[in-house]
Protein backbone atom coordinates (compact mmCIF):
# COMPACT_ATOMS: atom_id res chain seq x y z
CA UNK A 1 0.00 0.00 0.00
CA UNK A 2 1.43 3.37 -1.03
CA UNK A 3 1.76 6.09 1.55
CA UNK A 4 -0.27 9.24 0.96
CA UNK A 5 2.24 11.45 2.73
CA UNK A 6 5.15 10.55 0.48
CA UNK A 7 8.13 12.88 0.25
CA UNK A 8 11.62 12.30 -1.07
CA UNK A 9 14.95 13.52 0.34
CA UNK A 10 15.67 15.27 -2.99
CA UNK A 11 12.44 17.26 -2.67
CA UNK A 12 13.36 18.27 0.87
CA UNK A 13 16.87 19.23 -0.26
CA UNK A 14 15.43 21.40 -3.03
CA UNK A 15 12.91 23.01 -0.65
CA UNK A 16 15.64 23.68 1.90
CA UNK A 17 18.02 25.41 -0.49
CA UNK A 18 15.38 27.37 -2.35
CA UNK A 19 12.28 28.23 -0.34
CA UNK A 20 13.69 27.96 3.18
CA UNK A 21 16.91 29.79 2.32
CA UNK A 22 14.95 32.66 0.74
CA UNK A 23 12.69 32.87 3.80
CA UNK A 24 15.62 32.96 6.19
CA UNK A 25 17.39 35.61 4.15
CA UNK A 26 14.44 37.95 4.80
CA UNK A 27 15.39 38.11 8.48
CA UNK A 28 18.63 39.80 9.47
CA UNK A 29 20.58 36.97 11.07
CA UNK A 30 24.02 37.27 12.53
CA UNK A 31 25.40 34.22 10.73
CA UNK A 32 24.69 33.75 7.01
CA UNK A 33 21.64 31.44 6.60
CA UNK A 34 23.68 29.15 4.33
CA UNK A 35 25.94 28.38 7.30
CA UNK A 36 23.01 27.35 9.48
CA UNK A 37 21.38 25.30 6.74
CA UNK A 38 24.62 23.45 6.04
CA UNK A 39 24.73 22.42 9.71
CA UNK A 40 21.17 21.09 9.62
CA UNK A 41 21.07 19.76 6.06
CA UNK A 42 21.44 16.15 7.21
CA UNK A 43 17.83 16.24 8.42
CA UNK A 44 15.82 14.06 6.05
CA UNK A 45 18.88 12.55 4.34
CA UNK A 46 16.79 9.40 4.21
CA UNK A 47 13.00 9.36 4.42
CA UNK A 48 10.81 6.30 4.85
CA UNK A 49 7.12 6.74 4.06
CA UNK A 50 4.69 4.09 5.31
CA UNK A 51 0.94 3.77 4.90
CA UNK A 52 0.64 2.37 8.41
CA UNK A 53 2.91 1.51 11.35
CA UNK A 54 2.31 0.50 14.92
CA UNK A 55 4.66 3.16 16.33
CA UNK A 56 7.32 5.12 14.49
CA UNK A 57 9.60 5.14 17.56
CA UNK A 58 9.50 1.36 17.72
CA UNK A 59 10.10 1.17 13.98
CA UNK A 60 13.14 3.45 14.41
CA UNK A 61 14.56 1.15 17.10
CA UNK A 62 14.10 -1.86 14.83
CA UNK A 63 15.71 0.05 11.96
CA UNK A 64 18.74 0.80 14.13
CA UNK A 65 18.99 -2.83 15.26
CA UNK A 66 18.60 -4.16 11.70
CA UNK A 67 21.20 -1.74 10.32
CA UNK A 68 23.68 -2.62 13.05
CA UNK A 69 23.19 -6.35 12.58
CA UNK A 70 23.94 -5.91 8.86
CA UNK A 71 27.02 -3.83 9.61
CA UNK A 72 25.44 -0.71 8.10
CA UNK A 73 25.73 2.72 9.72
CA UNK A 74 22.40 4.31 10.57
CA UNK A 75 21.95 7.53 8.60
CA UNK A 76 21.62 10.38 11.07
CA UNK A 77 18.60 12.44 10.07
CA UNK A 78 16.58 9.46 8.84
CA UNK A 79 12.89 10.40 8.94
CA UNK A 80 10.18 7.77 9.33
CA UNK A 81 6.66 8.85 8.37
CA UNK A 82 3.40 6.95 8.56
CA UNK A 83 -0.05 7.95 7.34
CA UNK A 84 -1.57 6.32 10.40
CA UNK A 85 -0.31 4.77 13.63
CA UNK A 86 -2.06 1.82 15.18
CA UNK A 87 -0.49 1.78 18.65
CA UNK A 88 0.84 5.30 19.04
CA UNK A 89 1.45 6.62 22.51
CA UNK A 90 2.59 9.79 24.17
CA UNK A 91 4.60 10.23 27.34
CA UNK A 92 3.78 8.06 30.38
CA UNK A 93 2.06 5.55 28.04
CA UNK A 94 -0.72 8.00 27.26
CA UNK A 95 -2.64 7.07 24.15
CA UNK A 96 -2.08 9.23 21.07
CA UNK A 97 -4.77 9.42 18.42
CA UNK A 98 -3.05 9.16 15.00
CA UNK A 99 -5.59 8.62 12.20
CA UNK A 100 -4.96 9.34 8.49
CA UNK A 101 -4.54 13.03 7.69
CA UNK A 102 -2.02 13.94 10.38
CA UNK A 103 1.76 14.23 10.22
CA UNK A 104 3.02 11.35 12.32
CA UNK A 105 6.65 10.43 12.42
CA UNK A 106 10.01 10.20 14.02
CA UNK A 107 13.55 11.21 13.19
CA UNK A 108 16.70 9.32 14.12
CA UNK A 109 19.49 11.62 15.23
CA UNK A 110 22.93 10.33 16.16
CA UNK A 111 23.89 11.80 19.53
CA UNK A 112 26.88 13.92 18.64
CA UNK A 113 25.79 16.82 20.85
CA UNK A 114 27.41 18.35 23.89
CA UNK A 115 25.37 18.56 27.07
CA UNK A 116 23.71 21.96 26.52
CA UNK A 117 22.65 21.27 22.93
CA UNK A 118 21.29 17.89 24.03
CA UNK A 119 19.22 19.62 26.70
CA UNK A 120 17.84 22.19 24.24
CA UNK A 121 17.13 19.65 21.48
CA UNK A 122 13.41 19.20 22.39
CA UNK A 123 12.88 22.95 21.94
CA UNK A 124 13.88 22.69 18.26
CA UNK A 125 10.82 20.55 17.51
CA UNK A 126 8.30 22.99 18.94
CA UNK A 127 9.97 25.98 17.31
CA UNK A 128 10.10 24.26 13.88
CA UNK A 129 6.44 23.28 14.06
CA UNK A 130 5.29 26.70 15.26
CA UNK A 131 7.24 28.39 12.45
CA UNK A 132 5.68 26.06 9.86
CA UNK A 133 2.18 26.68 11.24
CA UNK A 134 2.66 30.45 11.29
CA UNK A 135 3.88 30.13 7.71
CA UNK A 136 0.34 29.10 6.83
CA UNK A 137 -0.95 32.42 8.10
CA UNK A 138 -1.79 31.41 11.66
CA UNK A 139 -0.01 34.01 13.83
CA UNK A 140 -1.84 32.88 16.97
CA UNK A 141 0.18 29.64 17.04
CA UNK A 142 2.43 29.59 20.12
CA UNK A 143 4.83 27.24 21.84
CA UNK A 144 4.03 26.15 25.38
CA UNK A 145 7.12 25.08 27.35
CA UNK A 146 8.74 22.72 26.54
CA UNK A 147 7.52 22.20 22.99
CA UNK A 148 3.74 21.78 22.70
CA UNK A 149 2.23 23.89 19.93
CA UNK A 150 -1.14 25.44 20.78
CA UNK A 151 -3.58 27.47 18.74
CA UNK A 152 -6.44 29.24 20.55
CA UNK A 153 -5.53 27.33 23.69
CA UNK A 154 -5.97 23.96 21.99
CA UNK A 155 -3.18 21.49 21.28
CA UNK A 156 -2.17 21.23 17.64
CA UNK A 157 1.05 19.27 18.02
CA UNK A 158 2.99 17.26 20.55
CA UNK A 159 6.54 15.97 20.57
CA UNK A 160 8.42 13.26 22.38
CA UNK A 161 12.19 12.79 22.47
CA UNK A 162 13.56 9.46 23.61
CA UNK A 163 17.21 8.54 23.81
CA UNK A 164 18.20 5.12 22.59
CA UNK A 165 21.41 3.12 22.60
CA UNK A 166 22.08 0.66 19.79
CA UNK A 167 22.31 -2.88 21.16
CA UNK A 168 25.22 -3.90 18.91
CA UNK A 169 27.75 -1.11 19.29
CA UNK A 170 26.23 1.02 22.03
CA UNK A 171 25.93 4.01 19.70
CA UNK A 172 23.65 6.67 21.17
CA UNK A 173 20.74 8.13 19.23
CA UNK A 174 17.88 10.51 19.88
CA UNK A 175 14.48 9.57 18.50
CA UNK A 176 12.48 12.73 17.85
CA UNK A 177 8.80 11.80 17.70
CA UNK A 178 6.28 14.23 16.25
CA UNK A 179 2.51 14.26 15.96
CA UNK A 180 0.84 17.22 14.23
CA UNK A 181 -2.90 17.42 13.57
CA UNK A 182 -3.19 18.49 9.93
CA UNK A 183 -6.25 17.19 8.05
CA UNK A 184 -7.52 14.83 10.75
CA UNK A 185 -10.54 16.55 12.15
CA UNK A 186 -12.20 14.16 14.55
CA UNK A 187 -10.82 13.49 17.99
CA UNK A 188 -11.70 10.99 20.72
CA UNK A 189 -14.20 12.24 23.26
CA UNK A 190 -11.52 12.85 25.90
CA UNK A 191 -9.66 15.22 23.56
CA UNK A 192 -12.66 17.11 22.19
CA UNK A 193 -12.27 20.78 22.98
CA UNK A 194 -8.60 20.37 23.85
CA UNK A 195 -7.17 19.36 20.47
CA UNK A 196 -7.36 21.14 17.16
CA UNK A 197 -6.19 20.52 13.59
CA UNK A 198 -4.96 22.81 10.82
CA UNK A 199 -7.96 21.81 8.72
CA UNK A 200 -10.29 23.10 11.42
CA UNK A 201 -8.30 26.32 11.90
CA UNK A 202 -8.10 27.08 8.18
CA UNK A 203 -11.56 25.72 7.44
CA UNK A 204 -10.23 23.56 4.63
CA UNK A 205 -7.72 20.86 3.77
CA UNK A 206 -3.97 21.45 3.92
CA UNK A 207 -1.35 20.09 1.50
CA UNK A 208 0.08 17.39 3.80
CA UNK A 209 3.30 16.63 1.86
CA UNK A 210 3.83 20.37 1.44
CA UNK A 211 3.47 21.00 5.18
CA UNK A 212 5.75 18.02 5.91
CA UNK A 213 8.47 19.57 3.72
CA UNK A 214 8.07 22.92 5.47
CA UNK A 215 8.22 21.34 8.96
CA UNK A 216 11.28 19.23 8.15
CA UNK A 217 13.06 22.19 6.52
CA UNK A 218 12.44 24.29 9.62
CA UNK A 219 13.58 21.39 11.81
CA UNK A 220 16.78 21.30 9.73
CA UNK A 221 17.21 25.05 10.35
CA UNK A 222 16.65 24.82 14.10
CA UNK A 223 18.91 21.80 14.53
CA UNK A 224 21.39 23.76 12.43
CA UNK A 225 21.10 26.56 15.01
CA UNK A 226 21.91 24.08 17.78
CA UNK A 227 25.00 22.88 15.93
CA UNK A 228 26.08 26.43 15.08
CA UNK A 229 25.70 27.54 18.70
CA UNK A 230 27.61 24.49 19.85
CA UNK A 231 30.54 25.52 17.68
CA UNK A 232 30.33 29.10 18.99
CA UNK A 233 30.24 27.78 22.56
CA UNK A 234 33.31 25.66 21.95
CA UNK A 235 35.13 28.75 20.67
CA UNK A 236 34.12 30.75 23.73
CA UNK A 237 34.79 28.00 26.20
CA UNK A 238 37.84 28.67 28.26
CA UNK A 239 37.84 25.55 30.39
CA UNK A 240 35.66 26.86 33.23
CA UNK A 241 32.55 25.37 31.69
CA UNK A 242 30.30 28.26 32.71
CA UNK A 243 30.97 31.11 30.33
CA UNK A 244 29.36 29.50 27.29
CA UNK A 245 26.05 28.97 29.03
CA UNK A 246 25.77 32.61 30.00
CA UNK A 247 25.93 33.87 26.42
CA UNK A 248 22.83 34.20 24.21
CA UNK A 249 21.54 31.36 22.07
CA UNK A 250 19.80 31.76 18.72
CA UNK A 251 17.43 28.81 19.27
CA UNK A 252 16.41 30.10 22.70
CA UNK A 253 15.89 33.58 21.23
CA UNK A 254 13.55 32.13 18.60
CA UNK A 255 11.75 30.05 21.22
CA UNK A 256 11.17 33.22 23.25
CA UNK A 257 9.67 34.96 20.21
CA UNK A 258 7.23 32.11 19.55
CA UNK A 259 6.25 31.15 23.08
CA UNK A 260 3.43 32.64 25.14
CA UNK A 261 4.45 30.78 28.32
CA UNK A 262 6.27 33.61 30.07
CA UNK A 263 3.88 35.61 32.21
CA UNK A 264 1.26 32.85 32.27
CA UNK A 265 -0.26 31.47 35.45
CA UNK A 266 0.25 27.72 35.19
CA UNK A 267 -0.37 24.41 36.86
CA UNK A 268 2.88 22.44 36.97
CA UNK A 269 3.55 18.74 37.38
CA UNK A 270 5.99 16.16 36.07
CA UNK A 271 2.92 14.21 34.94
CA UNK A 272 0.29 16.90 34.81
CA UNK A 273 -2.59 14.51 34.14
CA UNK A 274 -1.90 12.08 36.96
CA UNK A 275 -0.17 14.26 39.49
CA UNK A 276 -0.38 18.04 39.16
CA UNK A 277 1.87 19.61 41.79
CA UNK A 278 1.52 23.36 42.17
CA UNK A 279 0.37 26.64 40.68
CA UNK A 280 2.87 29.34 39.76
CA UNK A 281 3.51 32.26 37.45
CA UNK A 282 6.19 31.76 34.78
CA UNK A 283 8.80 34.52 34.96
CA UNK A 284 11.30 33.32 32.37
CA UNK A 285 13.49 30.54 31.09
CA UNK A 286 17.17 30.29 31.87
CA UNK A 287 20.09 29.68 29.53
CA UNK A 288 19.58 25.91 29.70
CA UNK A 289 15.92 26.23 28.72
CA UNK A 290 14.76 25.50 32.27
CA UNK A 291 11.51 27.10 33.40
CA UNK A 292 11.72 29.81 36.05
CA UNK A 293 8.51 30.32 38.05
CA UNK A 294 7.31 32.34 41.01
CA UNK A 295 5.20 30.54 43.60
CA UNK A 296 2.37 32.07 45.63
CA UNK A 297 4.72 32.77 48.55
CA UNK A 298 6.96 34.85 46.28
CA UNK A 299 9.80 32.32 46.11
CA UNK A 300 11.35 31.35 42.81
CA UNK A 301 11.55 27.78 41.55
CA UNK A 302 13.43 26.40 38.54
CA UNK A 303 12.26 23.22 36.78
CA UNK A 304 14.26 21.26 34.18
CA UNK A 305 11.44 18.95 33.21
CA UNK A 306 7.73 18.42 33.62
CA UNK A 307 4.58 19.75 32.02
CA UNK A 308 2.32 22.77 32.21
CA UNK A 309 -1.29 23.69 31.86
CA UNK A 310 -2.18 27.33 31.37
CA UNK A 311 -4.72 28.17 34.02
CA UNK A 312 -6.26 31.18 32.33
CA UNK A 313 -7.32 29.56 29.08
CA UNK A 314 -7.07 25.78 29.22
CA UNK A 315 -9.15 22.94 30.40
CA UNK A 316 -7.51 19.66 31.40
CA UNK A 317 -6.05 17.88 28.38
CA UNK B 1 29.30 -6.23 50.57
CA UNK B 2 30.67 -7.39 53.86
CA UNK B 3 29.35 -10.70 55.18
CA UNK B 4 29.30 -9.42 58.72
CA UNK B 5 29.11 -5.97 60.18
CA UNK B 6 30.88 -4.89 63.33
CA UNK B 7 27.84 -3.22 64.87
CA UNK B 8 29.63 -2.23 68.02
CA UNK B 9 32.35 -0.42 66.07
CA UNK B 10 29.86 1.40 63.87
CA UNK B 11 27.58 2.38 66.71
CA UNK B 12 30.54 3.50 68.83
CA UNK B 13 31.57 5.78 65.99
CA UNK B 14 28.14 7.41 65.94
CA UNK B 15 27.99 7.43 69.75
CA UNK B 16 31.26 9.34 69.94
CA UNK B 17 30.33 11.81 67.25
CA UNK B 18 26.68 11.75 66.09
CA UNK B 19 27.29 14.31 63.35
CA UNK B 20 27.93 14.43 59.65
CA UNK B 21 30.51 16.92 58.40
CA UNK B 22 29.64 18.49 55.06
CA UNK B 23 32.67 20.10 53.46
CA UNK B 24 31.81 22.97 51.13
CA UNK B 25 34.15 23.77 48.24
CA UNK B 26 34.33 26.65 45.77
CA UNK B 27 32.15 25.67 42.84
CA UNK B 28 34.13 27.89 40.47
CA UNK B 29 37.07 30.24 40.52
CA UNK B 30 36.36 33.72 41.86
CA UNK B 31 36.56 36.13 44.77
CA UNK B 32 34.92 34.82 47.94
CA UNK B 33 32.86 36.82 50.43
CA UNK B 34 31.53 34.84 53.36
CA UNK B 35 28.01 35.36 54.74
CA UNK B 36 28.55 33.22 57.87
CA UNK B 37 31.11 32.86 60.63
CA UNK B 38 32.26 29.97 62.77
CA UNK B 39 29.42 28.84 65.03
CA UNK B 40 26.66 30.25 62.81
CA UNK B 41 23.57 28.07 62.48
CA UNK B 42 22.48 27.42 58.90
CA UNK B 43 19.30 25.96 57.46
CA UNK B 44 18.96 23.78 54.39
CA UNK B 45 16.65 24.22 51.41
CA UNK B 46 13.02 23.95 52.50
CA UNK B 47 9.43 24.44 51.42
CA UNK B 48 6.92 21.98 50.01
CA UNK B 49 8.67 22.12 46.62
CA UNK B 50 12.15 22.76 47.98
CA UNK B 51 11.74 26.28 46.65
CA UNK B 52 13.07 28.18 49.67
CA UNK B 53 16.86 28.45 49.43
CA UNK B 54 19.01 27.50 52.37
CA UNK B 55 20.97 30.02 54.46
CA UNK B 56 23.48 32.01 52.39
CA UNK B 57 27.01 30.70 52.94
CA UNK B 58 29.14 32.83 50.64
CA UNK B 59 29.21 34.78 47.41
CA UNK B 60 31.71 34.00 44.73
CA UNK B 61 32.35 36.60 42.05
CA UNK B 62 34.02 36.01 38.73
CA UNK B 63 34.19 38.65 36.01
CA UNK B 64 31.49 40.70 37.77
CA UNK B 65 29.17 37.70 37.80
CA UNK B 66 28.24 36.99 41.43
CA UNK B 67 26.83 33.67 42.57
CA UNK B 68 25.30 33.17 45.98
CA UNK B 69 25.93 29.74 47.41
CA UNK B 70 23.37 28.55 49.97
CA UNK B 71 23.40 25.72 52.49
CA UNK B 72 21.87 22.43 51.37
CA UNK B 73 22.19 20.83 54.76
CA UNK B 74 21.31 22.28 58.14
CA UNK B 75 23.74 22.51 61.03
CA UNK B 76 26.47 24.70 62.47
CA UNK B 77 29.55 26.14 60.79
CA UNK B 78 32.33 24.17 62.44
CA UNK B 79 35.23 25.59 60.45
CA UNK B 80 35.67 28.39 57.95
CA UNK B 81 38.62 29.69 55.94
CA UNK B 82 38.30 33.33 57.01
CA UNK B 83 41.80 33.88 55.62
CA UNK B 84 40.24 33.58 52.15
CA UNK B 85 37.72 36.40 52.73
CA UNK B 86 37.92 38.75 49.72
CA UNK B 87 40.53 36.52 48.09
CA UNK B 88 40.52 34.89 44.67
CA UNK B 89 40.21 31.12 45.00
CA UNK B 90 40.38 28.27 42.52
CA UNK B 91 37.43 25.96 41.90
CA UNK B 92 37.57 23.09 44.38
CA UNK B 93 39.15 25.07 47.24
CA UNK B 94 37.67 23.97 50.55
CA UNK B 95 35.93 26.96 52.14
CA UNK B 96 33.96 25.77 55.16
CA UNK B 97 32.47 22.80 56.98
CA UNK B 98 28.93 22.38 58.24
CA UNK B 99 28.41 20.11 61.25
CA UNK B 100 25.05 18.42 60.77
CA UNK B 101 23.40 16.58 63.70
CA UNK B 102 22.28 13.12 62.56
CA UNK B 103 18.85 11.71 63.20
CA UNK B 104 18.11 8.03 63.65
CA UNK B 105 16.84 7.66 60.10
CA UNK B 106 19.97 9.31 58.71
CA UNK B 107 22.24 7.03 60.72
CA UNK B 108 20.44 4.00 59.32
CA UNK B 109 20.68 5.40 55.80
CA UNK B 110 24.39 6.20 56.26
CA UNK B 111 25.14 2.68 57.43
CA UNK B 112 23.05 1.18 54.65
CA UNK B 113 24.87 3.30 52.09
CA UNK B 114 28.07 1.59 53.23
CA UNK B 115 26.63 -1.86 52.64
CA UNK B 116 24.34 -1.35 49.63
CA UNK B 117 25.38 -0.96 46.00
CA UNK B 118 24.39 2.62 45.12
CA UNK B 119 23.26 3.38 41.59
CA UNK B 120 23.98 7.05 40.82
CA UNK B 121 22.09 9.66 38.75
CA UNK B 122 23.92 10.14 35.44
CA UNK B 123 22.75 13.77 34.99
CA UNK B 124 20.89 16.47 36.89
CA UNK B 125 17.33 15.49 35.93
CA UNK B 126 14.06 14.08 37.15
CA UNK B 127 13.76 10.32 37.46
CA UNK B 128 10.96 7.80 37.59
CA UNK B 129 10.79 4.03 37.40
CA UNK B 130 10.20 2.52 33.97
CA UNK B 131 6.61 1.42 33.41
CA UNK B 132 7.39 -2.27 33.79
CA UNK B 133 9.32 -1.77 37.03
CA UNK B 134 6.67 0.60 38.38
CA UNK B 135 3.88 -1.90 37.82
CA UNK B 136 5.95 -4.65 39.47
CA UNK B 137 6.63 -2.36 42.46
CA UNK B 138 2.93 -1.57 42.78
CA UNK B 139 2.10 -5.28 42.82
CA UNK B 140 4.85 -6.62 45.03
CA UNK B 141 6.88 -3.75 46.50
CA UNK B 142 10.56 -3.01 45.92
CA UNK B 143 11.93 -5.65 48.27
CA UNK B 144 10.63 -8.43 46.03
CA UNK B 145 11.94 -6.79 42.89
CA UNK B 146 15.05 -8.49 41.55
CA UNK B 147 17.10 -6.57 39.01
CA UNK B 148 20.23 -7.46 37.09
CA UNK B 149 22.72 -5.62 34.87
CA UNK B 150 21.15 -4.58 31.57
CA UNK B 151 17.60 -4.20 32.92
CA UNK B 152 15.83 -0.98 31.99
CA UNK B 153 14.91 0.28 35.41
CA UNK B 154 14.57 4.04 35.41
CA UNK B 155 13.62 6.80 32.98
CA UNK B 156 15.64 10.01 33.15
CA UNK B 157 13.57 13.00 32.10
CA UNK B 158 15.19 16.29 31.20
CA UNK B 159 13.39 18.99 29.20
CA UNK B 160 10.87 16.46 27.85
CA UNK B 161 13.65 14.19 26.65
CA UNK B 162 13.24 10.75 28.17
CA UNK B 163 16.24 8.49 28.40
CA UNK B 164 15.97 4.89 29.59
CA UNK B 165 18.59 4.07 32.19
CA UNK B 166 19.91 0.53 32.18
CA UNK B 167 21.09 -0.94 35.43
CA UNK B 168 24.78 -1.67 35.73
CA UNK B 169 25.85 -3.08 39.05
CA UNK B 170 25.47 -6.08 41.28
CA UNK B 171 22.35 -8.15 40.71
CA UNK B 172 19.98 -7.98 43.65
CA UNK B 173 16.82 -6.43 44.98
CA UNK B 174 16.02 -2.75 45.31
CA UNK B 175 16.33 -2.05 49.02
CA UNK B 176 16.27 1.75 49.13
CA UNK B 177 14.84 4.34 46.77
CA UNK B 178 16.44 7.76 47.17
CA UNK B 179 14.54 9.70 44.51
CA UNK B 180 11.00 11.00 44.40
CA UNK B 181 9.34 11.03 40.97
CA UNK B 182 9.21 14.58 39.70
CA UNK B 183 11.91 15.94 42.02
CA UNK B 184 15.25 16.85 40.44
CA UNK B 185 18.30 14.86 41.45
CA UNK B 186 21.84 16.12 41.04
CA UNK B 187 24.37 14.23 38.97
CA UNK B 188 26.04 11.56 41.10
CA UNK B 189 23.36 11.41 43.80
CA UNK B 190 22.29 7.85 44.60
CA UNK B 191 18.99 6.89 42.96
CA UNK B 192 18.55 3.41 44.42
CA UNK B 193 20.41 1.10 46.78
CA UNK B 194 20.68 -2.55 45.79
CA UNK B 195 21.55 -5.57 47.85
CA UNK B 196 21.90 -9.25 47.04
CA UNK B 197 18.77 -11.21 48.04
CA UNK B 198 20.67 -13.32 50.54
CA UNK B 199 21.97 -10.19 52.27
CA UNK B 200 18.52 -8.84 53.11
CA UNK B 201 18.54 -10.39 56.62
CA UNK B 202 21.84 -8.63 57.32
CA UNK B 203 20.37 -5.32 56.20
CA UNK B 204 17.34 -5.86 58.40
CA UNK B 205 19.68 -6.59 61.29
CA UNK B 206 21.35 -3.18 60.76
CA UNK B 207 18.05 -1.39 60.89
CA UNK B 208 16.78 -3.27 63.93
CA UNK B 209 20.00 -2.77 65.84
CA UNK B 210 20.22 0.96 65.18
CA UNK B 211 16.57 1.46 66.03
CA UNK B 212 17.05 -0.41 69.28
CA UNK B 213 20.29 1.28 70.30
CA UNK B 214 19.97 4.80 68.95
CA UNK B 215 18.00 6.35 71.79
CA UNK B 216 20.62 5.09 74.23
CA UNK B 217 23.41 6.59 72.15
CA UNK B 218 22.67 10.22 71.87
CA UNK B 219 21.11 13.17 73.59
CA UNK B 220 17.35 13.78 73.17
CA UNK B 221 17.92 16.50 70.56
CA UNK B 222 19.17 13.89 68.11
CA UNK B 223 16.89 11.09 69.16
CA UNK B 224 13.93 12.17 67.03
CA UNK B 225 13.12 10.34 63.78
Amino acid sequence: MTAINSIHPAALHKYLWSHELLERKKSPHLPPPETILRYGAFVGSAIQCHASLERTMEHARRHIADSESQGISVISGTVILADTLIQSKGRFARSWHAPPGGLWGCMILADTFLSRARTLLPLALGVACCEAVRGLGIPEAHVRWVNDVLVRGQKLAGFLVESHRGLCHGEAFHLLGFGININNDSFPAELTGNAISLRRILDGPVDLPGFSLSFLAKLAWNIGLLCYEEERELHRWDGAGEQGNQAGHLLLDQWMKLSDTIGKKVLYGYDIQQKPLYEAVVTGINSDGALVMRLGDGTEIVEYGGELLYLETERTE
Amino acid sequence: MAEEIDFDAILSKYRADPYEYAEIYASQTGVVNFKVEEGSSVNCTSGEWQQIPGSPLFEITRERNTKLIAARINGTISSIRTDLEGQFVEAGEKLLTIRHPLKKKEVIENILKEVLYLFPAPERAKYFFSLDIQSRIEKRGTKALAIKPGDEIIIMSLMKRDTPIYYSGEAGVIHSVYFTPGVSMDQGQALIGICASDKLPLIQKVITRVKADWDKLVDPVHAEE
